[in-house]
């Protein structure tokens, strides 16, 4: 079979085109976090809902605001302490409660209570020494605030200038106030850095293995609910595949069989087919695709937690409406194999009407199975992202759409990296797999084949 | 309207006076779909009441202009597909409604050599798996001989053994058409149609496929049913020839007697249409005029009658009949008596 692949002249066209070769890598990369995702669990559906950082936390490319970082510290400081006091109040050991304030790899230091303690109330001393900067800032950048507007004041025939400061004292004293302001967000971040390292003290970054980890979980930042988003974005690719190749392989095999037969039998079969084929194709697929979801409603399907079951509406959704592109396509191909000379041949040997269809006619167009199942892989990852976008897709697991839904309303924030990277993700996959689909379609065009 | 079935001992009958292969009065009609429910509107007439016989060696050419029904003709005597009525005996035995099951002993005894020698070798198969899977199938010499028997076929068309392992697309036009014959020798067949088998190859090839079909033609003793456009190379190769002309047998005669005794007014044309040899024989040079009538709604009269040179009244009411003349020889024209 390898052997009989390797030798067909449009595999080894396919094979030439260095685009597609480039395309057909990228799906291999694709292909291999999918298989890590979904096979060895790599990352597990708990991985991708569990916090890693606070709320909102700035991802690559987005440097953190002198507010954010504050935040940020005091949020990690406030959890430590609230522990430390509940524990003191009941007498109990505090490291469970610790534990519990993991961020996954990152864990609270294996510090006694009493050195916590400590390292907190050093916390808090150079937290209110960088809140004493925000004051200060705020006032200076009030002051500044004024004279900008009374700057403007003087260009406004209503105001009486007598009133006013002189328009030159006015431009030194808003160039002095802005040297001050600059000094004072050094201060402040000057401080907060300090701050930072005493929160690295009490919650240190994980080294090694754990560190890489740790930095992979983080390095696109966390969405609303402090989970990661680059966890989120890689999964979902194991679901969009996973998706895809179901649906796209069912679907081939439905069309295949349907198509092949409808138009090898003739007949009822064919009229049968083509009903079936024009009855799906007259409804709009998305109202389709949102009413088949809805009937799994309340099933087992529906509540399950099983990454692979729980997606069952979504494949029965797409194998019922997809599988009519492939039996159309196949069923001409088909018509056209059907009377072709080698077909006539095998009927004159003898053999019988299945053998000549598996054996002579079917084989004649697998190219086209290729080509509709890339087409399909493209077709089911959108709808999927689609409907899950819509709130009808994929539950209780990562997908893309979920993430564009939710990035929606952070992107305002300049939160870009949820929206970013499912986008970029999708993109990229559409796009290799739409490459290959082309250049399958180029390789095995009949033009060339004679 | 029943015709005689003309039985002529033109060659030496190795079989006790029966013919090989009867063809009655064979009738085969295309249905014309057409409007919103893909009715049938109408019919192709592709065959239109064809009898004949065929002795055990013999070659008998089928002659006629594009579209007149000679590949139908071919493929309807060897049953790949069903004729609309008629009938057809093979060594005396009717097969033209036997089932598949029933059929497969003829299946094996006929075969068919196609004209076009890309559409007719699965581009999916190497010639090893081609002629294989028909050996195995009919089981015409024990497994273990299986790929001696691919050499022995494929030295026989005249190729090289090693081209076994290769496919379809790796030969040329000639190459694949003697892979073609070779797949239809591969059963031991006795009677093969061979449907233009060498009209859409280059002229220098055409003779040497032509020589080799000869060849294994005495040498396996078939009998062939030799579909061609072209009057010259069945007068060399042939031993009768039936002219058709839209669906319908016009003339049959002996190959021998072609130049002398040639009735009918298309046949004559035909003749015209070769070049001669012999730069001193003459003949009469007749040039068709007009095309052939559809065959969906062909004339009531003699299909020919648009075109004929001789065309009297008569001709455009009413159907000639297949008339038997001097040695086997058949017409069916009003202008001969
Ligand atoms: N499967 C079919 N369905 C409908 N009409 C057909 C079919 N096969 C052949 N015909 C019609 O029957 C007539 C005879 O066709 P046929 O192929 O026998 O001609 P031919 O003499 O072999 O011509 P050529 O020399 O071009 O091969 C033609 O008019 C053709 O259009
Ligand atoms: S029957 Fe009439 S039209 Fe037909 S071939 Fe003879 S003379 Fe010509
Ligand atoms: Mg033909």
């Amino acid at each position: 079979m390898i052997k009989r692949l390797a030798k067909s002249r449009g595999l080894r066209r396919f094979m030439r085109s260095k685009i597609a070769m480039a395309a057909l890598a990228v799906i291999g990369l694709y292909f291999a976090i999918a298989i890590l995702v979904g096979v060895f669990r790599v990352i597990t559906p708990a991985d991708a809902t569990v916090r890693v950082l606070p709320s909102r936390y700035p991802g690559f490319l987005q440097t953190p605001t002198l507010d954010k970082r504050f935040e940020v510290a005091q949020w990690f400081i406030d959890r430590v302490e609230t522990k430390l006091n509940f524990a003191e109040r009941r007498k109990t050991d505090v490291r469970p409660l610790l534990d519990e304030l993991a961020l996954v790899e990152r864990t609270v230091a294996e510090l006694p209570p009493e050195r916590l303690r400590q390292l907190i109330d050093e916390a808090w001393e150079v937290s209110d020494e960088a809140g004493e900067g925000f004051d200060l800032r705020d006032d200076l950048l009030d002051d500044l605030d004024d004279a900008t507007r009374e700057l403007a004041s003087h260009r406004d025939p209503d105001t009486d200038t007598a009133t006013l400061r002189p328009v030159e004292e006015l431009r030194a004293f808003i160039q002095g106030k802005r040297a001050e302001v600059q000094a004072s967000s050094g201060e402040i971040d000057s401080a907060l850095t300090r701050l930072e390292a005493v929160v690295l003290r009490i919650q240190p970054l994980p080294t090694g293995w754990a560190g890489m980890k740790y930095t992979f979980r983080t390095f696109l930042g966390s969405d609303y609910g402090g989970s990661s988003i680059s966890i989120n974005a890689f999964y979902s690719i194991k679901v969009a595949f996973q998706v895809g190749i179901v649906t796209a392989t069912i679907c081939v095999f439905i069309g295949t069989v349907l198509g092949a037969a409808a138009a090898f039998f003739g007949g009822w079969v064919d009229h049968t087919v083509m009903w079936l084929v024009s009855t799906m194709s007259s409804i709009p697929y998305l109202v389709l695709l949102a009413v088949l979801v809805y009937m799994f409603r309340g099933t087992y399907f529906d509540t399950t937690s099983n990454p692979f079951l729980s997606l069952v509406p979504l494949y029965t959704a797409f194998c019922l409406t997809f599988w009519v592109g492939t039996c159309r396509v196949i069923r001409g191909e088909v018509l056209k194999i059907k009377e072709l000379e080698y077909v006539q041949a095998a009927t004159s040997i003898g053999f019988g009407r299945f053998y000549i269809l598996l054996r002579h006619v079917v084989p004649n167009a697998t190219h086209l199975m290729f080509i509709n199942f890339s087409l399909l892989v493209i077709g089911a990852i959108k709808s999927e992202v689609i409907l899950t976008f819509l709130g009808l897709g994929v539950k209780g697991q990562p997908s893309w759409g979920r993430m564009i839904a939710n990035g929606q309303q952070e992107v305002i924030n300049f939160a870009f990296w949820e929206i970013g990277s499912a986008t970029v993700l999708m993109f990229g996959l559409v796009l290799v797999f739409n490459i290959v689909s082309d250049a399958l379609q180029d390789a095995f065009d009949p033009k060339h084949v004679t | 309207m029943t015709q005689p079935v003309a039985q002529p001992l033109l060659t030496p009958d190795r079989t006790n006076g029966q013919p090989l292969l009867i063809v009655e009065n064979l009738v085969k009609h295309f249905p014309v779909r057409g409007g919103v429910f893909n009715r049938v509107v109408g019919h192709v007439h592709a065959v239109n009441g064809v009898s004949f016989s065929i002795n055990r060696g013999e070659t008998i050419g089928v002659v006629g202009e594009s579209g007149c029904g000679k590949s139908t003709l071919g493929k309807c005597v060897i049953r790949l597909q069903p004729c609309t009525s008629g009938k057809i005996l093979y060594e005396g035995a009717d097969i033209t409604s036997l089932s598949h099951a029933d059929m497969m002993p003829y299946r094996r005894k006929m075969q068919i050599i196609f004209q076009d020698p890309y559409s007719s070798l699965n581009p999916r198969l190497t010639v090893n798996a081609l002629l294989r899977e028909a050996i195995k199938f009919h089981h015409i010499v024990p497994t273990s001989e299986i790929n001696d028997y691919i050499v022995h076929l494929i030295e026989t068309v005249g190729l090289r053994p090693d081209v076994r392992s290769k496919f379809p697309h790796e030969f040329s036009g000639g190459q694949r058409q003697r892979l073609g014959i070779a797949r239809a020798l591969a059963v031991k067949p006795e009677f093969i149609v061979a449907d233009e088998p060498v009209s859409a190859l280059d002229v220098s090839i055409q003779a040497q496929v032509l020589n080799l079909l000869m060849d294994l033609k005495d040498k396996f003793g078939l009998t062939l049913l030799f579909v061609s456009h072209d009057l010259k190379v069945i007068e060399h190769f042939c031993d009768r020839v039936l002219v058709m002309y839209l669906g319908n047998l016009v003339e049959e005669l002996r190959c021998d007697k072609l130049h002398d005794e040639a009735l009918h007014p298309y046949t004559t044309a035909l003749l015209g249409a070769n070049p001669i040899n012999d730069p001193d024989q003459r003949r009469p040079l007749v040039v068709l005029e007009g095309d052939v009538p559809s065959p969906f709604n062909p004339p009531i009269g003699c299909a020919f009658a648009g075109r004929c040179p001789k065309v009297m009244e008569r001709c455009r009411h009413e159907m000639p009949p297949l008339e038997s003349k001097d040695h086997g020889q058949r017409v069916a024209c009003w202008a001969v008596d």
